[in-house]
């Protein structure tokens, strides 16, 4: 794995743009969505396509830590299809009449915590926390929601557009792991001080309050649309074997930590959970008045293919 | 082909073609203030090319709205043909351009401008000691010497974009405007933020319907203090030059100070980094645009753009900066890596001029018939800017590592100048028919220009139109203008190997060091 060519990356990259005007968005196959099934999957569909958006941030943020001026402009492009991920995501919604005229999903509060902590300290982090928390996330959307996406819904369209989102996604993931073998090349001393000294900051530890409570909301959603925690054992193996993979990975402390927690999270019977559910709960009860105004990313979403003209505000794109 | 002065054929045997004492390519700023040096020194016989059918050069082509200089009109313009009149500190380019009109008026030197001449080839004669230089007309010059001032910005094309062939709607360049398009109500795209790009935005945002703009690199942004001159300071600069000689200087020191963060990497460049972030966030409210329009390199490692009006421009209604990628250009606008089609009008391409780092664009044939722009074409270097061995009797202007980033350009061809009219002088002074820089010289001086370079801003990481695909520099001079300008008076005969048109042998005159003025 090591030593891949980011220059032949980025070229590929660039060759496999795809925007939503190639997907007919009124093909047959919307019809296949039921009556009964449509409810869940909206609220699965908008925890995904935010999910997606605040990938989307996560990659902005890492693109400012790149190891070098190749695989920042790889980053660039991700973040960027991140957030072609969430708008074709929420062209489907559109579809599935799931979304009234200009109607934008509304974020879950632990959503909105997540952009929180991303806008104010997100760019902080160093490479190792983001370069480790974002593959992570990037391999359980993959390997677990994106899979059961696929099994559960039949509409053609579907699969069309998840097919090109999960050819990007492999690409993301690819360069992620590689990218996490780099920050594991580092000195030991470097690692530990880059770990020893975000463990302490505030940003980390907030980081960590969020987190918990928003992975165990989406797990305890799937579980709850009827999803296999199968899936998610296995998600979680495929981010311990593709870090097993790189000949540095299992230097980088925070890598251990996340795959610690990780094997947590998939273990039902943990009492791990005892603590995460009450968090979401929690979670439910914090105050929305205490959200600071939803920054103007977060408002570029939209599920139009084409646009004329400038708008702004939210659906601005 | 025909030679210039060219008689019917009986008679050329008795009249040979006539050779010029200096040749001078391009009637811009450069062209015509190299004319006015060289007449100064008595150099009569000269005649100044230009390919479009008046003067004026980069500021006769770059007409887009809100073309203007970005260093004051009083530095930038020559010390030794003043303008008392400039209406702003920082001049549009009509008024540029009406000014360099006004040089040749002033100096008479339309006479020796032959219009619609577009050079397309020189190769240099040894054994007679002379330059040809072949222009597209057919029209070929003989002359003694040949001085380059065809400017760094004279070429521009739009940029290789994937599908730039398929888009029907206006295309743009910001070099060659399009005056007949109305954009009136248009929804319009502009690509590139760079120093066209800010003082386009903001006139584009008055009249058009809608302008998205698309960023790849957000520059470092210092506000521009733009006022008209007040009459009362045009009368003094009339009735006493030296005021105005003064004011000049002010500026010219000010600007040379900026030298210790803009051209040096060091605790200045933060504090002027500092300065940016404060127009910044003095000027955009919104955060994420903020961290958007935040550069990501360091202070002056590419062109600072000055402006005031261009953070406003981006907050206007009908105005949005774009960061994402542009996939490609499609039949009715282009897309973006976020997966949207945005349907334009017009797209302006405000990305920049084919920098000349590899050379004119007509091919350079020197005295052992080496091709100048195939040497050049990893890297360019030359002696102080201005001569490259093997090719005698030629004078660069804006030649390899002569860039300025913190002061005027001007300033730093009033050097280029004075260097090759002191060259043209020992050629004509000496009847020497060829003076050519020594390698050794010349490479020496290159060994100390990239290691001064090192501590540059522009070494500091960031890509730009200074440096080579391969990341050196060969555009920008490592110092002070102040420094420049004095190797640039210091002509030494001693760095050229030379030979006489009354003796051939060849031989080294290290003994009489000439001066320029």
């Amino acid at each position: 794995m090591a030593g891949m060519d980011m220059e032949l990356i980025l070229q590929k990259i660039k060759d496999k743009q795809w925007a939503l005007a190639d997907i007919d968005w009124d093909a047959p196959g919307a019809e296949t969505i039921t009556e009964e099934f449509r409810p869940k999957l909206k609220a699965f569909m908008a925890d995904l396509c935010w999910i997606e958006n605040v990938g989307a941030r996560g990659f902005a943020a890492l693109a400012t830590k790149a190891p070098n001026p190749t695989i920042a402009e790889i980053y660039r492009y991700f973040h960027a299809e991140e957030q072609r991920h969430a708008n074709a995501e929420l062209a489907l919604m559109r579809r599935w009449g799931m979304l009234e005229e200009d109607e934008i999903p509304e974020p879950s509060v632990n959503i909105r915590m997540a952009i929180e902590w991303l806008d104010t300290y997100g760019d902080e982090m160093p490479l190792s926390v983001l370069g480790t928390v974002i593959p992570m996330l990037e391999v359980a959307l993959d390997g677990a929601l994106l899979k059961f996406l696929l099994e559960e819904v039949h509409d053609p369209v579907c699969h069309q557009v998840f097919e090109r989102i999960n050819n990007d996604e492999s690409r993301h993931i690819a360069v992620d792991f590689e990218v996490l073998d780099m920050i594991g090349h580092a000195k030991a001393r470097k690692l530990a001080v880059d770990f020893v000294g975000n463990v302490a900051s505030p940003g980390l530890i907030i980081g960590a309050l969020m987190y918990v409570p928003l992975l165990n909301r989406t797990r305890n959603n799937l579980v709850g649309m009827g999803m296999d925690p199968e899936r998610l054992y296995t998600a979680m193996a495929r981010f311990e074997k593709l870090g097993s993979r790189g000949e540095f990975t299992h230097r980088v402390p925070l890598y251990q930590v996340i795959r610690q927690h990780a094997s947590m999270v998939i273990n039902p019977k943990h009492p791990y959970h005892l603590l995460a559910n009450a968090m979401v709960t929690i979670s439910e009860h914090y105050p929305k008045a205490l959200f600071r105004p939803i920054p103007t990313w977060f408002k570029e979403l939209t599920y139009e293919p084409v646009t004329k003209g400038v708008k702004k505000g939210m659906n601005a794109a | 082909m025909t030679i210039t002065a060219n008689k019917p054929r009986k008679r050329a045997a008795k009249k040979p073609p006539h050779v010029h004492t200096t040749v001078v390519i391009g009637a811009g700023f450069t062209g015509l203030g190299t004319a006015i040096k060289l007449r100064e020194a008595g150099i009569e016989d000269l005649v100044i090319l230009e390919r479009a059918d008046r003067v004026g050069g980069t500021w006769r082509d770059a007409t887009y709205p809100g073309a203007a200089c970005d260093i004051p009109s009083l530095l930038y313009s020559f010390s030794f043909a003043k303008n008392p009149n400039w209406s702003r500190t920082y001049s549009p380019s009509a008024e540029i351009c009406a000014h360099i009109e006004e040089l040749a008026e002033r100096f008479d030197l339309t006479k020796d401008i032959r219009f619609g001449a577009e050079v397309t080839s020189m190769a240099f004669d040894k054994a007679e000691g002379r330059w040809t230089v072949e222009t597209a007309g057919g029209t070929a010059y003989l002359a003694r010497t040949v001085v380059v001032a065809s400017g760094p910005l004279s070429e521009s094309s739009l940029p290789k974009m994937r599908g730039i062939e398929d888009y029907q709607g206006a295309k743009i360049h910001s070099a060659r405007w399009d005056h007949d398009f109305d954009f009136a109500g248009k929804d319009v795209a502009v690509i590139g933020t760079g120093a066209s790009a800010i003082q386009i935005i903001p006139e584009l945002v008055k009249t058009a319907g809608s302008v998205k703009v698309f960023q790849r690199t957000a520059g470092w942004v210092l506000p521009r203090v733009d006022v008209e001159t007040p009459d009362v300071a045009k009368a003094v600069f009339a009735k006493l030059p030296l005021a105005q000689q003064a004011a000049r200087t002010a500026l010219y020191l000010g600007h040379e100070a900026a030298a210790t963060g803009l051209v040096w990497d060091t605790p200045v460049t933060t504090l002027i980094q500092k300065a940016g972030l404060l127009h910044l966030r003095l000027a955009v409210k919104d955060k994420w645009l903020r961290r958007q329009l935040t550069p990501d390199f360091r202070a002056g490692c590419k062109r600072m753009l000055m402006s005031s009006d261009y953070y406003p421009a981006l907050q206007q209604d009908n105005c949005k900066l774009i960061t994402w990628p542009i996939a490609t250009l499609t039949e009715k606008g282009l897309r973006t890596s976020d997966g949207l089609e945005h349907h334009l009008d017009a797209i302006v391409f405000a990305t920049g001029y084919d920098v000349q780092l590899g050379g004119p664009p007509y091919p350079i044939t020197g005295a052992e018939g080496a091709v100048l722009q195939e040497e050049w074409s990893g890297y360019a270097q030359a002696y102080k800017s201005a001569s490259v061995h093997g090719y005698p009797n030629l004078f660069f202007s804006c030649g390899p590592n002569s860039g300025p980033g913190h002061n005027s350009l001007l300033v730093y061809v009033q050097g280029q100048i004075a260097y090759a009219v002191a060259g043209v002088r020992a050629v004509v002074e000496r009847d020497l028919r060829w003076l050519d820089v020594r390698q050794d010289v010349q490479d020496e001086y290159n060994v100390q220009i990239q290691k001064r370079l090192r501590s540059t801003t522009w070494m500091s990481g960031c890509t730009s139109w200074y440096l080579t695909a391969d990341g050196r520099n060969s555009s920008m001079y490592p110092g002070f203008a102040t420094q420049y300008l004095r190797q640039m008076q210091d002509f030494r005969i001693a760095d050229y190997e030379v030979a006489s048109h009354s003796a051939t042998r060849l031989w080294n005159a290290s003994q009489a060091p000439l001066t320029a003025v």
